[in-house]
């Protein structure tokens, strides 16, 4: 199998110029072996300087390179060109205002994560003399593939309810601070639980369970997302009959 | 509204859930045996004779399961439409259709309860 001619299709924007993203088509020759980043990086190199993309270490770790990829949220990195047909389509990750071309802007993003507390709560730090926070295999497990989530925002450009409402949390936020509520170290569930049920609450997700088909990492954010709901309405059941306690 | 809608929206859902569950399995096999199998004569002709499911329906688990059946899946109903008409309209009405539609499921289910006390 030698090299392949391929179109790609690939959606432009320079906010300066433009008032609405157009798309340019460039045929190149691609490798058998090439994935739709090495296609990118291609063109940048070759045909168009003035592409504007974003990717950094080009083996699924970083998240940088997430682009909707013939209509599907895909990481550009992992993404195996042969799958396609002659023509490939890319555009900007969908559900996010675009900054040029492929690039995206996700200070939402950012600001949902924020808002989860995505670190160790406790209602009363330990000295350093005391050691650390001892953890067994077992506990540690009970959340370690929602931790395997690399920020690459596939699941907020597959996300149904993101699409139409705005303020949801989303997969990503809510599968970390789950993963925060699931650590045997962590005494903030009941700070995150009210952010759960707060603006963007975790109850406007309808169980598309398109996050989990998206997810490079198999993170199975749906799950995280649903376990989360079971965690806010136990609290808040439970916020009915006890006083609340626990760090803020 | 809209923080009321908030503060409801777990007890909603765990009705909502309930429902989903009643729905898609007990109301599924009422379905098949009432509509469909005691017509096709598939159950024996006294198995739903009326002083026999009369008995078993106003037992108290009778009873409870009754009321499970007409109330739960009302609000699988009304969130499911909640959740289409924000897909169709988003947010801007969700003020009002939101508390019509639990409004309904709400009646509904009171009714249910009346009806299953008077049994």
């Amino acid at each position: 199998m030698g090299e392949q001619k391929k179109t790609f299709v690939v959606t432009r924007f320079d906010p300066d110029r433009d008032d609405a993203p157009t798309t340019r088509e460039y045929e190149i020759a691609v490798q058998p072996d090439w994935k739709t980043l090495d296609a990118l990086n291609f063109i940048k190199d070759h045909v168009d300087g003035t592409l504007a993309y974003r990717w950094s270490c080009r083996m699924a770790v970083c998240g940088s390179c997430g682009m909707m990829v013939n209509g599907e949220p895909r990481l550009t990195c992992k993404d195996v060109l042969s799958q396609y047909g002659d023509t490939v389509h890319i555009a900007p990750l969908a559900n996010f205002p675009v900054v040029r071309d492929l690039v995206i802007e996700f200070d939402g993003f950012m600001e949902k994560f924020e808002r989860v507390k995505p670190w160790i709560l406790r209602a009363k730090e330990k000295a350093v003399e005391e050691g650390t926070h001892r953890q067994s295999p077992e506990q540690l497990a009970d959340f370690q593939h929602f931790s395997m989530c690399i920020n690459c925002m596939l699941c907020y450009a597959a996300c149904p309810v993101v699409s139409n409402e705005p303020a949801f949390l989303g997969p990503a936020a809510i599968a970390l601070g789950h993963r925060y509520n699931l650590d045997s170290r962590d005494e903030g569930n009941g700070a995150r639980n009210q952010v759960f049920r707060g603006d963007g609450t975790v109850f406007s997700c309808s169980y598309a369970n398109e996050c989990s088909e998206v997810c490079p990492k198999k993170v199975d954010p749906a799950a995280a997302v649903n376990q989360a709901k079971i965690g806010a309405l136990l609290d808040w059941a439970k916020g009915l009959v006890l006083p609340r306690g626990g760090p803020e | 509204m809209h923080r009321f809608l908030l503060r409801i929206e777990p007890i909603v859902w765990l009705l909502f859930g309930q429902g989903v569950l009643i729905g898609t399995i007990l109301l599924t096999s009422w379905v098949l045996v009432v509509g469909m199998l005691e017509p096709l004569g598939l159950v024996p002709a006294d198995a739903l004779a009326y002083e026999r499911a009369l008995r078993l329906g106003a037992h108290p688990i009778g009873r409870l399961v009754l009321l499970a059946l007409i109330a739960l899946p009302l609000w699988k109903g009304a969130h499911h439409l909640r959740h289409l008409a924000i897909e169709f309209g988003g947010h801007a009405r969700d003020a009002v259709v939101a508390p019509v539609l639990y409004g309904l499921a709400a009646l509904g289910s009171l009714a249910g309860l009346f009806a299953i006390i008077r049994l």
